[in-house]
């Protein structure tokens, strides 16, 4: 189906693979600037108070205290990069006030000369709080108007959206099944704990700042906002980074700003970094939500109907809330051709800790009550949940309505009828069943499946620039300059790839830039899946330029016509004479340096945002063993089926589909962060449970490649989509285990228990 | 505070610090002796991430005090290289594509290595339980366990600590 390449299609080795073998590889962590201070936060004690006094006095006369910075003068970020879109919502960004909104908001920090002096120096530190009343449950924060936990009022988004009529669809259904749906406080958990920077403001005015983000180019706009600096002053540099997830998916609430501020108040280099227990307790998490949905169908299994209302659980912050549930609506309208789909939100917020984004933004959650509600209607009508989706999945060629994009590629029944047949659906699905039937056994097997779709970086719906330049170097070198940032999937490999590819010059000679907002062009950054297709199609279009140069020259050279140039493996030929060649390094050592009238470097740029939003797709059947006894689940396998268009990068991409599903399986069954009166509980990795690797089962991973004419080479995404749909499928594995319907994630053993009790 | 002097055997060199009684081998590991391959995630004994080798054992270097360590012999990820030749473990651990951000790469490795010391050919189920030290919250742990399982075919026990 695609034609050969030299890189694309390739499971080509990582190009930081060798740093990090080697503990070369540096990390936020690892930076260290000579006369560096540190510094260190005081957290709020109180889920909600206002801070009344703060005397730092005594703190201050300790020999080696440089620097303290409270909320009064530093601002907190508190949108996200819509909003740099005007200037006044710009300046609604940042808010300046003596309030703290959950325990464990930022109060005020400290910089000295050694850990051991700020560590004293907070000890000294009084704060005098007045309490404000606490509001913990989104329910609650709508209905009480007394507390105000923003001033604006605490529903910080609502949106109704309607698609046909509802009503209408209703009457048409012969079944309805309504249920309510919660989440949970899923936490990104990345090894590298969120919350390292060093920040150095300089006395010629300009400030570099080491973050791990994943929008270095936002983040730049973000510090020169709030520190009221130039663009062109700032410097963001993001080196390796320890897994983000979504969470670094801007500034760290209390962290890069902070310790500008403290660099500039002192001239030099100012580090501060968050212990693991200050992860769980101050950073982002994802957003626990509660779905109630009511989903109508005939009595063949046509959905005619779909209305949902969700209510989302901010936190006392929240800088992604509009996005992830704009995410909800477009990928629960987009997945199935429900003629007739209502659709209400309400983002609320809380006194808890700030929701974010995080691996799926709202899919995870949506997806969850969806696809809880189709196996539930494939059940009640007695049909295969298979075939219910086979009818009524949004095909190849219709059109989006939330979006109003046409499909232009859809994999997702061959991911279905692949991960049916690898999984070995049909016969579990009917002899499991048989055998819990025969046998009184505890251990109780089922299998269930699910489907998803997600949507490649944000087309239209956020600015979503993207930019590369690739420069050809005398020797035939390449340097590819992206802002593209790598979290850890792989994406500046992919990239190379793509550039090689796109040049016809091997991709061991492509050499990717640093991640610097001094050196690169701007990029939206990585989220939502977007790197391989909308930073590649940046990639794809600088290197055709830099092509289109590089045989301008050699048309000159062989004096051959454009069209009948070729490129492989660096050297240019006539297609039909290829004896008529020059090697790409002698051509650009001719044009660089040798021919002293040209001396010029090929240098092509591009600029620009993806064309489309193109939804990639992908099926999980999932295998359970349940203990009848105990409540206790064990996946035993899963089947994982998705389309990602092109894959560039086979390796990559199964890599994706194997973590991404490990990741799903623990929000399903392990993870969610506990609050007793504002507090969390489990701010440790004993007791927040990640899977470890005695705990994983098989991952079958399977990729199904459509051809998406937009995306580069026929690729589209993958980063979010693997984990978003294993929760669903197993949830609906359980449910064909054991007759026990979950509602609520993630689902504990006691759950288990007590729906058994139930049954 | 009062200093106290050690002398530790790092990566083949003899090394005479001075350090605070409260100090954790970590910190010595990567503020003096700027060995930052070392990792540190949660400095609670729970991710692994900051796992070395030390007289031969895998051992969580947040856990240990560098006052403990006077005249020990430890192996960190930058130690295990042969002169320019990656070691097996660190070949494996690319060829098989079981790095993602990378920052658990080290202590998983170091895990790996003593493990292969000590137990020459593990199978699977003795290298996924000695990884169970270790989180990775990026691969799901199918290929750093397949890597360990190739590297320890390939070394047949020789390797250093
Ligand atoms: S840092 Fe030592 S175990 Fe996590
Ligand atoms: S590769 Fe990221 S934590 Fe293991």
């Amino acid at each position: 189906m695609f034609e050969s390449h030299i890189a694309v299609g390739k499971s080509l080795e990582r190009i930081d693979g060798v740093e990090k073998v080697t503990g070369s590889a540096k990390y936020a962590t690892d930076i260290r600037l000579e006369n560096m201070l540190h510094a260190k936060l005081i957290r709020s004690p109180h889920a909600h108070a206002k801070v009344k006094r703060i005397d730092t006095s005594s703190a201050e006369k300790l020999p080696g205290v440089r620097a303290v910075a409270t909320i009064l003068e530093v601002p907190k970020v508190i949108e996200y990069w819509f909003s740099l879109r005007t200037e006044k919502k710009k300046k609604q960004m940042f808010l300046r006030d003596n309030v703290v909104r959950f325990m464990g908001d930022p109060v005020l920090a400290i910089a000295a000369d050694d850990q051991q002096t700020v560590d004293k120096a907070l000890s000294l530190v009084k704060v005098e709080y007045e309490p404000l009343p606490a509001i913990y449950d989104p329910f609650m924060a709508m209905e009480e108007t007394d507390v105000k936990i923003h001033s604006r009022g605490n529903i910080a988004f609502k949106v109704n959206k309607d698609y046909g009529d509802i009503q209408e669809g209703l009457k048409k259904a012969d079944i309805i099944i309504e249920n309510t749906y919660r989440t949970s406080k899923q936490k990104h958990a990345a090894l590298e704990p969120f919350g390292t920077c060093v920040a150095l403001y300089q006395s010629n005015g300009k400030l570099t700042v080491y973050s791990s983000t994943q929008l270095p180019h936002w983040s730049r706009h973000y510090l020169a906002g709030a520190l009221d600096l130039p663009l062109n002053r700032v410097r963001v540099i993001k080196p390796h980074t320890g897994g983000s997830f979504g969470g670094r998916c801007g500034l760290i609430h209390g962290l890069e700003v902070m310790c500008s501020w403290l660099s500039r108040q002192t001239g030099r280099p100012v580090r501060m970094s968050f212990t693991r227990e200050e992860d769980f307790i101050g950073t982002e998490t994802r957003h626990p939500m509660t779905i109630r949905m009511k989903t109508g169908a005939t009595r063949d299994g046509i959905l005619t109907a779909t209305d949902v209302d969700i209510v989302s659980d901010v936190g006392g912050y929240g800088t992604h809330y509009i996005g992830v549930i704009a995410d909800c609506l477009s990928t629960g309208v987009g997945l199935y051709k429900t003629p007739n789909y209502s659709f209400s939100a309400r983002a609320v917020f809380t006194n808890k800790s700030p929701c974010g984004a995080l691996r799926g933004y709202g899919n995870p959650q949506m997806n969850f009550a969806q696809e809880s509600q189709m196996d539930i209607i494939a059940e009640k009508l007695r049909m295969d949940p298979l075939e219910l989706r086979l009818k009524n999945y949004r095909e190849l060629g219709e059109i989006d309505p939330v979006l109003n994009e046409k499909i232009l590629s859809n994999g997702l029944r061959e991911c279905l009828e692949k991960g049916a047949e690898l999984s070995g659906w049909e016969k579990k699905r009917h002899q499991w069943k048989r055998y819990q039937r025969s046998v009184k056994a505890t251990r109780n097997r089922g299998i269930g499946l699910s489907i998803m779709l997600h949507g490649t970086g944000a087309g239209k719906a956020l600015p979503d620039p993207a930019s590369a330049t690739v420069m050809i170097n005398a020797d035939g070198s390449v340097n590819l300059i992206t802002a593209a940032a790598d979290e850890g999937q792989g994406n500046r490999t992919v990239l190379a790839q793509i550039a090689s590819e796109t040049l016809g010059i091997e991709f061991e000679k492509i050499s990717v830039s640093e991640t610097d907002t001094e050196t690169t062009p701007i990029d939206c950054g990585t989220h939502g899946s977007r790197q391989a297709y909308s930073g590649g199609l940046a990639v794809q279009a600088a290197a055709t330029e830099a092509r289109n140069q590089i045989f301008a020259y050699a048309v000159k050279e062989l004096g051959a016509a454009e069209d009948q140039l070729r490129i492989k493996d660096g050297v240019i030929f006539e297609i039909n004479n290829p004896d008529n060649k020059i090697l790409i390094s002698d051509l650009m050592r001719k044009t660089q340096i040798e021919d002293m009238n040209v001396c010029e470097q090929v240098i092509g740029s591009a600029a620009g945002v993806a064309p489309a939003m193109p939804g990639y797709y992908g099926a999980v059947f999932a295998e359970v063993e349940v203990d009848t006894e105990t409540g206790e689940v064990k996946v035993l396998k899963l089947t994982n089926a998705f389309d990602v268009g092109r894959a560039i990068n086979p390796d990559l991409v199964k890599g994706q589909i194997i973590g991404g599903g490990v990741m799903g399986i623990g929000f399903a069954l392990t993870e969610g962060l506990l609050i007793e009166d504002g507090r969390i509980l489990n701010s440790n990795f004993s007791d927040y449970r990640l899977l470890r690797a005695c705990d994983v089962p098989e991952i079958v991973p399977i990729i199904v490649e459509s051809d998406e004419p937009t995306g580069p080479f026929g690729a589209k995404g993958i980063g979010e989509g693997c984990m978003v749909n294993v929760a669903s499928a197993i949830s609906n594995a359980i449910y064909h285990a054991t007759g026990v319907r979950l509602t609520d994630l993630c689902m504990t053993p006691e759950a288990i228990l007590k729906g058994l009790e139930e049954r | 505070m009062k200093k106290m002097d050690i002398k530790i055997h790092v990566n083949g060199d003899w090394y005479e610090l001075a350090v605070n009684s409260g100090d954790r081998l970590v910190d010595v590991l990567r503020d003096q002796l700027d060995l930052t391959g070392t990792k540190e995630g949660c400095g609670e004994g729970e991710c692994g991430a900051c796992t070395v080798n030390l007289d031969g054992k895998a051992v969580l270097s947040c856990l240990i005090l560098a006052v403990q360590v006077d005249g020990c012999t430890i192996l960190t990820i930058e130690g295990l290289q042969r002169g320019s030749e990656l070691h097996p473990l660190q070949k494996a651990f690319t060829s098989e594509s079981a790095i993602q951000c990378g920052y658990c790469t080290p202590g998983m490795i170091m895990s790996a290595n003593a493990l292969i010391y000590n137990e020459p050919e593990p199978d699977e189920d003795t290298i996924r339980k000695n990884l169970s030290n270790n989180l990775c919250r990026c691969t799901g742990y199918d290929r750093p366990v397949k890597a360990v399982l190739k590297a320890a075919k390939d070394m047949k026990g020789d390797t250093n600590v």
